[in-house]
């Protein structure tokens, strides 16, 4: 829209976002919760006058430096690149808003590096009361740059009154504030907790590594156990949206909140049972496997945390593909092609129609979806929809699935995204969707080359249109000059009316018998795959079938009401439970 | 007229003018941090290469310093970022993109050369003569890591160039065909390694008191980089000012009276840094260097603005005032440079306290 999309079909902004983000977010907990814990292992080893804890903080001091400064602060900049690359218009939002809340971040990152190297280089050169002062110096900086991009990253998801005054302080106090902050903070702690059992594992005195072993283990659950009442007071303070998402309609979120959980559990596990309990059995290979419990706890939250937010990039300001709310309307009415700032050709005709629809992919589906690549492949997704029922999907998108942002164009221009998807990619016809003439088109391109309307419908006029369809999945058997028709259940109805009356009454367009498949590829395909269907409803009764078509949602609150008319349920039903018993 | 391909730009919540006083006051410091970073690992690892004992041990003075100053290299190139896509967002960010690639990969190789540093710092004595190496190709790819910013600094300065996008989706496009950008760079980096070489006189400085020989040759080595680079950089100054068209050139000559004021001050400036130098006066010379910085840092300003001219002028940004942001900032700013100064005062008691040193 406003700004050029970066565009690898094949990878994907989303992904890239992710494997920095995930990794940073792992990293940069552990750079505040670290802190603390340093703080406390110094003061262990100095209470208990033991060198050994000492020359262990020390040495865990040197590995948070190395981590935490290098790894840590570049993939924070890099965050920042990646999203400015991905989505440079949410990112110059939350750049203009928050500028002076990004700038006190600044300063607090400047005094982290200051106090983090004054800690580690001064670590037994300076009074031990001064030395523990600095690292609590460290913290205090740390926490308060978590404190400040809590804010930022929580107005994204819950805006509040932000959005009805624009107010920085509303904006940044937003709803989701507090208990996002206690939940980060005690996941901080717990991860540190993890990264102090792993520096354990490396140590070489016994008694040194199963005392720092129980102290990592109290740590990392005590912190675990501390986060779980934020959790809840976070998922209750999301917008119902957003909750409906959490609490299962989506089914990607679940999946990734299940991994949450595992990890999670495994960790508590771990800490309790080979840290606090037995401490002997922290091995390297046990420390390893807390690590990546941590990482896959944390990277299911942060996932969770984006996921929840879709449509959007900042709830109900700016969409994912970069186009705002308020934009919406006008760009509806006036065509994106007239309105997008970045588009080559404005002009939608029929040469245009394949590049425009191109564009449209780019710039609408792109944020999201890739084109052949392994994440959320829109070329996979698309490959058994039809035409006319991508075209009527893209229209009705955000209806049918609340997360995928709403078509953004006039119908003309969703027609030709259809026609890209479908045609450009799987050489699918194109034919708009609807018009009266889709049977004649298809008879144009597929018939018209050897046989005349009036020829054939001296032979098929009579016959009803069910068999015509028939008749059209088995030319090959009529002829062995002709292959069996190729197109859609709904697009062989359209052309077996259209050869029932060439002229294109009202039967043309309306067949008597509404056809099961047609409905499916319609209705159910863009989500469905028919052996998926199929294997779900293997020992479904008829009348069981029947009734769910009319209460979808009692199935899934994801799945939108059908609201075919009864012939057009019991076709849909007869399709369905044959697609069971014959896969 | 080709089509212009410009975003429109989000609103400020204060004016312009401190965000490019900001911008303005915090770009030098990234640049005296990454000269030195630059400069210092240079002429490190040149020492290394030559040989010697005294080189050796410049040298490694030069590893342990080196990943202090890569972080406040970053640290300080966070702020000017930040006010920078602030006021020129809609031009960086789309620069950003139609370079991608390049400037994406920024990131990983920052990472890497970063951890050489901490290795090349850390093993120094144990890696011997792999040692140097290392430096070099940490030296590699900070430069090249330089090379992108001045693509994209020079390539959002040029929207005419922003269509060059629908041929370069993948973010595969340069600025570095452009004829003004070999003298850009090398101006840029020239002028780095010189400023490294007086972070090299200073740095023997420090040890003046334990190694008396190795401050020595510091100094001697540091100033003579320093004099000699500059005069380099001199000439690369006039090729990059010729380099740039007519209107643009006669801005600092007379065409613009702030622009015009400040590059005769900077010019009078490098002479005193000359004669400075060249009596190995290393305060003045230094003091001289930061004023000298700044200028330069006006007078890109001053550029940029004029490549915009055309199609973007800053009073153009939309204010929708809420100040009490900056006055939370100004505070923390405030109190931050407190507590840093605190951490500094009580680093140096310990180490006048213990006589040690690393």
């Amino acid at each position: 829209m406003n700004y050029p999309v970066w565009y690898l079909p094949e990878i994907g902004g989303g992904l890239l976002i992710a494997l920095i983000a995930v990794l940073h977010v792992f990293v940069s907990h552990f750079a505040v919760g670290g802190g603390l814990y340093l703080i406390y292992a110094e003061k262990k080893g100095l209470r208990e006058h033991n060198d050994g804890i000492l020359a262990f903080t020390k040495r865990h001091a040197r590995f948070f430096l190395l981590l935490t400064l290098v790894f840590g602060s570049i993939t924070g900049v890099g965050i920042w690149f990646i999203i400015a690359l991905v989505n440079p218009a949410a990112t110059s939002l939350l750049i203009h808003i928050f500028v002076f809340g990004w700038a006190v971040e600044w300063v607090f990152f400047l005094v982290e590096i200051v106090a983090a190297f004054v800690y580690f280089y001064m670590f037994g050169k300076m009074n031990p009361a001064t030395h523990l002062k600095v690292g609590w110096v460290y913290f205090i900086s740390a926490w308060m740059s978590l404190f400040l991009i809590n804010g930022i990253i929580g107005f994204m998801l819950t805006p509040g009154s932000w959005l009805e005054n624009g107010n920085f302080w509303n904006g940044f106090f937003n709803p989701s504030f507090w208990p996002s902050l206690g939940l980060r903070t005690f996941i901080a702690l717990m991860l540190a907790g993890v990264y102090g059992y792993l520096t354990a594992s490396f140590c070489q005195q016994r008694e040194v590594r199963l005392t720092m072993t129980r102290f990592s283990g109290k740590w990392a659950l005590g912190a675990l156990v501390a986060a779980l009442p934020f959790a809840w007071w976070y998922v209750v303070v999301l917008p119902e949206p957003a909750q409906k998402l959490v609490f299962g309609t989506s089914p990607t979120i679940a999946a990734a909140a299940q991994w949450g959980a595992v990890g999670a559990v495994a960790l508590l596990v771990i800490t309790l049972v080979a840290g606090i309990v037995r401490p002997a059995l922290n091995l390297r290979s046990v420390a390893a496997l807390a690590m990546v419990c941590g990482l896959i706890t944390i990277g299911s939250f942060e996932w969770i945390r984006e996921a929840a937010r879709r449509p959007y990039a900042i709830n109900e300001v700016i969409y994912s593909n970069m186009i705002k709310k308020e934009e919406l309307e006008r760009i509806t009415e006036q065509g994106y092609l007239q309105t997008a700032v970045w588009v080559e050709d404005r002009q939608l005709t029929d040469q245009s129609r394949p590049t425009a629809g191109e564009e449209l992919f780019i710039q609408q589906c792109y944020a999201c979806h890739t084109a052949g690549g392994w994440n959320n492949d829109l070329k996979a997704q698309t490959a058994r929809m039809s035409y006319p029922a991508m075209s009527s999907y893209i229209k009705r998108i955000h209806e049918v699935r609340y997360f995928m942002p709403p078509f953004a164009g006039t119908d003309a221009e969703a027609d030709a995204l259809a026609a890209y998807l479908v045609g450009s990619w799987h050489g699918k016809e194109e034919a708009p969707a609807g018009t009266e003439n889709a049977g004649e088109q298809l008879f144009d391109a597929q018939c018209a080359a050897c046989h005349a309307p009036e020829d054939l419908t001296e032979s098929l006029g009579g016959l009803p249109t069910g068999e015509i369809v028939d008749l059209l999945g088995r030319l090959d058997e009529i002829s062995t000059e002709m292959e069996p028709f190729s197109g859609s259940g709904s697009e062989a109805v359209a052309l077996a009316a259209f050869l029932r009356v060439p002229s294109g009454g009202e039967e043309a367009v309306a067949p008597a018998t509404p056809d099961g498949e047609m409905l499916f590829a319609d209705n159910c395909a863009v989500c469905h795959a028919p052996e998926d269907v199929a294997a779900v409803l293997e020992s479904w009764e008829r009348g069981a079938v029947r009734a769910a078509l009319d209460d979808l949602q009692a199935i899934s609150e994801e799945m939108p009401p059908y609201d075919g008319t009864a012939d057009e349920k019991d076709a849909l039903t007869d399709y369905l439970i044959d697609l069971g018993r014959n896969p | 007229m080709a089509t212009l391909y410009i975003p429109a730009a989000d609103t400020i919540p204060v004016a312009w003018g401190w965000f490019q006083f900001f911008l303005l006051l915090t770009f030098p410091l990234h640049l005296l941090a990454m000269n030195a970073m630059l400069g210092g690992l240079a002429v490190g690892v040149g020492q290394q290469f030559i040989g010697g004992s005294v080189r050796d041990r410049l040298a490694h003075r030069l590893a342990v310093a080196l990943p202090l100053v890569i972080a406040f290299a970053v640290n300080f190139g966070v702020a000017p970022l930040l006010f920078l896509q602030v006021l020129y967002g809609q031009f960086m960010y789309t620069s950003s993109i139609l370079m991608g690639l390049f400037w994406i990969s920024i990131v990983p190789l920052l990472i890497v050369a970063y951890y050489g540093a901490y290795l090349y710092d850390f093993k120094f004595s144990r890696l011997g003569g792999a040692g140097k190496w290392i430096g070099l190709a940490v030296l590699l790819m900070l430069l090249t890591i330089a090379y992108f910013f001045v693509n994209n600094m020079l390539l959002m300065s040029l929207p005419e160039a922003f269509a060059g996008y629908f041929q370069h989706r993948a973010g595969t496009m340069l600025a570095s065909g452009e004829e003004v950008f070999p003298p850009r760079y090398l101006h840029m980096v020239t002028g780095a390694l010189a400023v490294g070489g007086l972070f090299v006189a200073l740095v023997g400085q420090f040890r003046s008191e334990q190694d008396g020989e190795l401050a020595a040759h510091a100094r001697d080595v540091g100033m003579k980089v320093f004099f000699r680079l500059t005069l380099v950089n001199i000439c690369l100054g006039v090729w990059y000012l010729l380099s740039q068209e007519r209107d643009t050139m006669l801005l600092f000559m007379g065409g613009n009276r702030g622009a015009t004021a400040v590059f005769s001050l900077a010019l009078l400036v490098i002479v005193v840094i000359l004669v400075a130098a060249y009596r190995r006066r290393l305060a003045v010379t230094v003091g001289s260097v930061v004023l000298l910085v700044y200028l330069m840092s006006f007078m890109r300003a001053w550029l940029r603005s004029d490549y915009l001219a055309e199609v973007f002028r800053l009073d153009q940004l939309a204010v929708v005032p809420q100040y009490s942001p900056l006055i939370f900032f100004l505070v923390v700013l405030l109190g931050g440079l407190i507590v840093i100064g605190w951490l500094l005062k009580k680093t140096a008691a310990a180490l006048v306290e213990s006589g040690a040193s690393r």
